[in-house]
């Protein structure tokens, strides 16, 4: 008899080593493959949230470090919540969260309805949409920054020709009223792409045979989409809600990039916020306080929102 | 309820050729079944005259219009898809319902509730409207969709293989009750399977495709008993004709390159020896298997025969087709 491959290479397995395998239960084997990776979680993300919890209720500064350390209790939190600035702030960040998903949906959604129709050359525009996805958002908040340009900037051209004002009369970036605008066009312009991918695989998700059975019950192109189209891809769109969601509400790269926060604090997003009160102030205890807070909001809103999802994947 | 006609219809997908100028007349009120093995051009015919597709070549009309550049919807035309295609994220109830909510009906809500239930009795799944379209067996799904197109009152209706996934015996109910609803409404449809008998007990015409060619017309009586061609005469007839070189027995037409024999072409007691090879008790008729002369043979015989294996049986034909070497009828 012709030993098999596998026979073979069991068969180098070192006697010894190969008894105490044996020797090993089903649900310890199992153990040893997940604890790595359970420890790795333990140790970069469960140990410093725990480590943050605790500095949270204590006037500890980092870069003092010789400095007593006293428990404050809850005053870090009672300060940040009756903080103006960080209201502010939050409304900066619920602005911009609102309106790049508002805007990403909507335009990624139409785009990949388009780009599903059946066309000549529609692997090739997908392919050129996708573009802006692939920068890094340095270099995207970087290019913006001359796209916005009053004197030479495209952008500003472009308003321009089509309006008739004078290109150096607005500044995107300048201005109180228009930073927030500014920044929320290029986050959109960089990630509509991506909404427009998982509508995509959401649309292509639902097969031609449903399309023909409506249109034999004779339901208009108008009534499809929304009997039809809308509630199959409805899982979809949630999810790319979700993830841009997620995302925008730690956006910070883009932003410093283009605006910097300013001017004043207009788009002055609550990561960056914080940022700057943990590695700029140095307030470490203050500051994880204000992280805290940004986790509770987050993991509450995405909780209740991704049981919102599953509901309506149920259906 | 109208008149199906197909003029010359053609069409090709890519290389493949799936109808091949189709000449078909569906009257008015008619329940016609297309017989065809996979890939004969049923379903293509079924979506040319639905308007899913459109022919390369020829004409459809409906009711005396024609159909060119007109949708499904324009048209009037209920169809039942072989792959169900039911609304997944809708209930059965709101499945049924949706022909019948489109717009430009207009329906009232107690007229299209009293319609759902009458089609949902009809199907027995009235226990099941309550359910998601995904939530059913493949049997149930399909009563569903068939309940889709019974819903409505259209100008004609379209299945294709609509029972094929029933067990046997829901399947001879709602072949009667398909039967039933056709007369009673005199709906005119167009139906596609591959089972014989449902062409033959509920059809009023049976047309037979092959290759995309439509190469018979007419009642299922007409076919079984007058069949043009080999391939029409093995379509029909349980069991099937056998067919074997026009020399077994003397008398073939000069042309004739096949004899075939229906079983009940095969006269027992007369003519040349035969063997029982197999002897099939079916309750009401008992088959017969026969070598002779080297070849197999199937006829009928006396439910009660007292035939068996190794039995010499006298056979000859009687009154039976002659076909050409291309498989044509001679005589």
């Amino acid at each position: 008899m012709t030993a098999s491959p596998i026979q073979k290479m069991a068969e180098k397995t070192p006697p010894g080593m190969a008894r105490n395998i044996k020797g090993l239960s089903d649900r310890t084997i199992a153990w040893i493959f997940v604890a790595p990776t359970i420890f790795l979680l333990l140790a970069v993300n469960i140990f410093p949230l725990i480590w943050t919890i605790r500095l949270s209720f204590t006037n500890y500064r980092v870069n003092r470090p010789n400095k007593d350390v006293d428990w404050v209790g809850l005053r870090n939190y009672e300060r940040i919540l009756n903080d103006p600035d960080i209201w502010n702030t939050m409304q900066a960040t619920a602005h911009f969260l609102l309106w790049t998903i508002a805007l990403q949906v909507l335009i990624g959604f139409a785009l990949a309805y388009l780009i599903n129709k059946k066309f000549k050359g529609n692997d090739l525009w997908t392919t050129i949409i996708v573009f802006p996805m692939m920068l890094s958002p340095a270099v995207v908040g970087n290019f913006w920054t001359f796209l916005y340009q009053p004197q030479i900037g495209l952008f500003n051209y472009v308003i321009a020709f089509f309006t008739g004002a004078d290109p150096a009369s607005f500044s995107m970036i300048g201005d109180v009223h228009l930073a927030p605008w500014a920044i929320i066009i290029a986050d959109t312009w960089m990630w509509t792409p991506f909404v427009m991918l998982i509508c995509l695989a959401g649309l292509r998700s639902i097969p031609d045979s449903i399309y023909e059975a409506a249109e034999c019950d004779r339901a208009s192109k108008w009534r499809q989409f929304w009997t039809i189209t809308i509630p199959m891809a409805l899982p979809f769109l949630m999810l790319a809600v979700l993830f841009r969601g997620i995302e925008n509400f730690k956006m910070f790269d883009l932003v410093v990039q283009l605006t910097g926060g300013g001017p004043g604090n207009t788009t002055t997003l609550t990561s960056i916020d914080l940022k700057r009160e943990a590695f700029e102030k140095w307030r470490t205890g203050y500051s994880s306080a204000y992280a805290v807070i940004l986790f509770v909001t987050v993991f509450g809103l995405a909780s209740i929102y991704v049981k919102a999802l599953n509901k309506v994947k149920e259906r | 309820m109208a008149e199906v006609v197909l003029n010359g219809v053609s069409k090709a997908f890519g290389d493949e050729t799936a109808l091949d100028n189709v000449n078909m007349t569906v009257p008015d009120g008619s329940f016609v079944v297309l017989l065809g093995p996979t890939g004969a051009g049923k379903t293509t015919t079924l979506r040319m005259v639905s308007g899913l597709d459109k022919p390369d070549a020829g004409h459809v009309s409906i009711g005396g219009r024609d159909m060119a550049g007109l949708t499904p919807a324009q048209r009037d035309v209920a169809m039942v898809f072989q792959q169900y295609s039911l609304y997944p994220h809708l209930t059965v109830r709101q499945n049924l319902e949706f022909p019948l909510k489109s717009p430009i009906l207009r329906t009232r809500q107690s007229v299209i509730d009293q319609k759902v239930g009458e089609v949902a009795e009809i199907l027995q799944i009235s226990h099941k409207l309550g359910n998601k379209a995904t939530a059913l067996s493949g049997g149930e799904m399909q009563r569903v969709s068939i309940g889709r197109a019974l819903v409505r009152n259209p100008s004609v209706y379209l299945m294709d293989e609509p029972l094929s996934s029933l067990d046997a015996k829901l399947r001879s109910d709602l072949r009667i009750e398909l039967k039933n609803i056709q007369a009673n409404s005199g709906a005119t449809l167009l139906y596609v399977t591959h089972d014989q008998i449902e062409a033959m007990t509920i059809a009023t015409h049976v047309g037979v495709l092959d290759n995309g060619r439509l190469v018979q017309f007419g009642t299922p009586r007409e076919i079984y008993e007058n069949p043009v061609s080999v391939y029409a005469a093995s379509r029909l007839g349980q069991p099937r004709i056998n067919v074997v070189p026009a020399d077994l027995f003397g008398g073939a037409p000069q042309a004739a390159e096949t004899i075939g024999l229906r079983p009940e072409h095969i006269v027992q007691g007369e003519g040349e020896d035969s063997m029982v090879k197999r002897v099939e008790h079916l309750g009401d008729q008992t088959r017969l298997h026969l070598a002779f002369k080297n070849h197999d043979l199937i006829t009928v015989t006396d439910a009660h025969t007292e035939l068996s294996e190794g039995d010499i049986v006298k056979i000859r034909p009687e009154k039976p087709y002659y076909f050409d070497a291309s498989g044509a009828r001679v005589a």
